[in-house]
């Protein structure tokens, strides 16, 4: 009979214990329910990834109405093909300032004007690339620009002090690079682990670009002298075949293979993430910025931007708008700007302490404010452009073509443009 | 009479129903997955549109555009040469392979799967391991050419061997080809070989007025085949032309000879937004893969024998 009493005892308690556990369980799934669960879709991995989870979960502590899902997803197809049903897998995602024009002329990039962001802290160079027809699509969480960076080592082995003109780079370029008996490349004085983005620069460099007033200019006389520069200087000397027979073996870029760690190159045009790859790699490195053809042109460099926006399928545009502030609030642009070593989108970071911690950063920071600084107009044709533009320095490169003849076939091909 | 012919009917629109629910998975997977996108591929080809935007007729200015594109030209002059140089590389290498397959040799299982292991490589890998290999400073393929004296090309930043460097990686996979004549070459009746042995024919004869007409059907249906793979060739080239320091995806490769016409459709549609052109070249690939075969299958009057005639 006592066992029996006990044994109702326990059952009672035990009923208890679980229904208290159930009622404690369901306000807890009740108050996460009460959030907005939104996506962030991010084409970041690794250290970047997780860079921008700690973020995420830093805003998810922050508030009790949003609460953000990061996923890493470095497809642009897939992100893309998201963006094209009714309702995206997505409600924020990143890209880059390129793809502006083109997807909000898709009409797949929602307005953020509406979401009262102020925009007075971010520079001309940047805000040029995002706004089309006057509308705001993007927002920059960082920002990218090229300098002119190099081995300390080799340059000193060499006798060459940083090149701070055209004719300088032209002479470092000559005593920085090796030939053997056999007439193979040994050292580059000047490569390019961006064929692209070197080439480009070169070209501002020269006084030139590559797309003036919203109309591609492939064939502006200073962008085919700077291409010219780089065949004259570099290929040309070596001759193509032993130039790309080099290039061939270089590693994949920023591992321990890389050209310019290995010492396989001694100048190169690189963006800032550089001075974190180079300092951990124990490199003896620095940089300066890009000598121009004439000393007004000194500096010379693009901006590239990686932005946040918002698709127009998303479910969650007030969430996802409130996720947007806070990505590009001072403090979040800092800490994801600082962890990857890429530049900040705010004029009022370029002088903050916090970066201080990366080795000559200071001259790609500076650059932000550089008026030689360029950024490209948004505009639909960008993606064909790059393609045709790749497809020209190769010819170059490979000695095909000369500079103006193989800039002028990419003249040729943009009247097929999306305009 | 009549009454009975009902009760039979009844069971038979009965079994045609059953029938067709049974198939339903098919029927219906044929229709939205391949039927419906083909049908919609040949109007959005007659159209400007981009995946996100309602498509606008713009009738045959996508076809009239691929005559003034140097690029259009360019990758379907590359996926030819692909097709036309590797297709009858491609059987030679089986034919001969196969012939040495069906030698009577110790551990001859052993050499089937080994031919075969490269055909279940995933295609990326396999790409992946070619870039090694045929790198022009430290792969082995350069290392084995330098053994014999042999000058060694720039095979992936040299415009003029780009286009081999595709055809060897798509050679590599000929281990499935070559088991398939394999099996032909058992089904040659011996005694045609002992009869022409008797007659004084040497090896090449043999071949050539045995072997070669014997195997002749499987060689059609192979030279089909392998043209079709070729002439939508994509994996291979979009791997092999990946930028050796910065590892961007060019996918054109040195002169744009690994522009493959698969790689050149898929930038229009999915890189470029320009799904209506990008649908056109999609038709045009289709009609010109057809002329090909139409030809082939017209010239097999000629030159394929089968013993039941």
């Amino acid at each position: 009979m006592e066992r029996k009493a006990q044994a109702r005892a326990a059952h009672a308690a035990m009923s208890t214990a679980l229904g208290a556990v159930m009622l404690l369980g369901g306000a807890l799934g009740a108050s996460a329910q009460d959030k907005t669960e939104i996506t962030f879709s991010y084409l970041w991995g690794g250290a970047e990834g997780a860079a921008l989870e700690q973020i995420i979960s830093d805003f998810n502590a922050s508030q009790d109405k949003i609460v953000v899902k990061g996923v890493s997803s470095p497809d642009m197809t897939k992100q893309l093909a998201s963006m094209s049903s009714a309702k995206g897998a997505f409600d924020i995602s990143d890209n880059f300032a390129s793809n502006i024009a083109s997807w909000s002329n898709q009409g797949i990039l929602l307005p953020l004007d509406e979401f009262g962001l102020d925009t007075s802290d971010f520079p001309e160079s940047i805000m040029k690339q995002l706004v089309v027809d006057g509308v705001l699509y993007s927002v920059p969480i960082a920002t990218h620009n090229f300098q002119l960076v190099y081995n300390k080592k080799l340059l000193d082995e060499a006798g060459v002090t940083p090149p701070t003109s055209m004719a300088e780079l032209a002479e470092a370029i000559k005593k920085l690079t090796k030939v053997d008996a056999e007439g193979n490349v040994t050292q580059l004085g000047l490569g390019l682990t961006d064929i692209s983005a070197g080439l480009k620069t070169l070209g501002y460099a020269h006084g030139g670009d590559w797309n003036r007033d919203g109309k591609p200019t492939p064939t502006d006389p200073g962008f085919v002298e700077g291409v010219q520069f780089y065949y004259d200087n570099v290929v040309a000397p070596v001759t193509p075949a032993a130039y790309n027979k080099f290039v061939a073996g270089f590693g994949p870029y920023m591992s321990d293979q890389d050209s310019f760690k290995q010492g396989k190159i001694a100048m190169v045009f690189e963006g800032e993430w550089r001075a974190k790859f180079n300092t951990e790699a124990g490199m003896d490195w620095g940089v300066v910025q890009v000598p121009g053809k004439t000393p007004e042109l000194n500096g010379s460099t693009w901006a590239d931007v990686s932005t946040i926006f918002i698709p127009t399928n998303t479910q969650n545009k007030e969430a996802a708008g409130e996720f947007l502030k806070y990505l590009i609030s001072p403090p979040a642009m800092e800490k994801f700007s600082h962890v990857l070593a890429n530049l900040p989108g705010r004029l009022s970071l370029v002088d903050s302490a916090t970066y201080d911690d990366l080795p000559n950063f200071k001259v790609w920071l500076d650059a932000l404010k550089n008026p030689n600084t360029h950024g490209l107009p948004p505009a639909l044709y960008m993606a064909e452009y790059n393609a045709d533009l790749a497809s020209a320095f190769d010819s170059v490169l490979q000695g095909a073509q000369t500079p103006e003849a193989a800039l002028k076939a990419v003249a040729d091909r943009t009247g097929s443009y999306s305009q | 009479m009549q009454s009975a012919r009902l009760r039979q009917s009844e069971p038979t629109g009965r079994a045609l129903l059953k029938g067709l629910a049974f198939a339903s998975p098919f029927i219906i997977g044929f229709l939205v997955l391949y039927l419906w996108p083909i049908l919609a591929s040949g109007y959005y080809s007659l159209t400007d549109f981009s995946l996100f935007k309602a498509p606008k007729w713009v009738g045959l200015a996508n076809y009239e555009r691929m005559i003034s594109d140097a690029k259009f030209w360019k990758s379907l002059y590359n996926t030819l040469f692909f097709t036309f140089v590797g297709v009858p590389v491609d059987i030679a290498i089986s034919i001969a392979g196969a012939h040495i397959l069906n030698q009577k040799l110790k551990g001859q299982p052993l050499w089937r799967a080994l031919v075969y292991l490269p055909s279940i490589v995933p295609a990326v890998a396999a790409g992946f391991l070619w870039r090694w290999l045929l790198n022009a400073q430290y792969g082995f393929v350069n290392e084995i050419l330098r053994w014999f004296r042999i000058p060694q090309p720039n095979w992936l930043l040299d415009a003029s061997w780009g286009g081999i460097s595709v055809i060897v990686l798509m050679l590599w996979t000929v281990g499935g080809t070559m088991l398939i004549y394999l099996a032909a070459l058992k089904n040659v009746p011996q005694e045609l070989y002992e009869a022409a042995e008797l007659d004084g024919a040497g090896p090449l004869r043999r071949f050539w007025h045995i072997t070669w007409p014997m195997i002749s059907p499987v060689t059609l249906f192979q030279v089909i085949v392998l043209i079709i793979a070729f002439l939508q060739v994509f994996t291979q080239p979009f791997v092999l032309s990946k930028d050796p320091g910065l590892g961007t995806q060019t996918a054109t490769g040195p002169g744009d000879s690994m522009l493959s016409y698969s790689i050149y459709l898929f930038q229009n549609g999915f890189t470029f937004l320009k799904m209506g052109y990008a649908s056109a070249m999609a038709w045009v690939l289709l009609f010109v893969t057809l002329a090909i075969t139409l030809l082939i299958l017209w010239s097999a009057k000629k030159w394929v024998f089968y013993d039941n005639r």
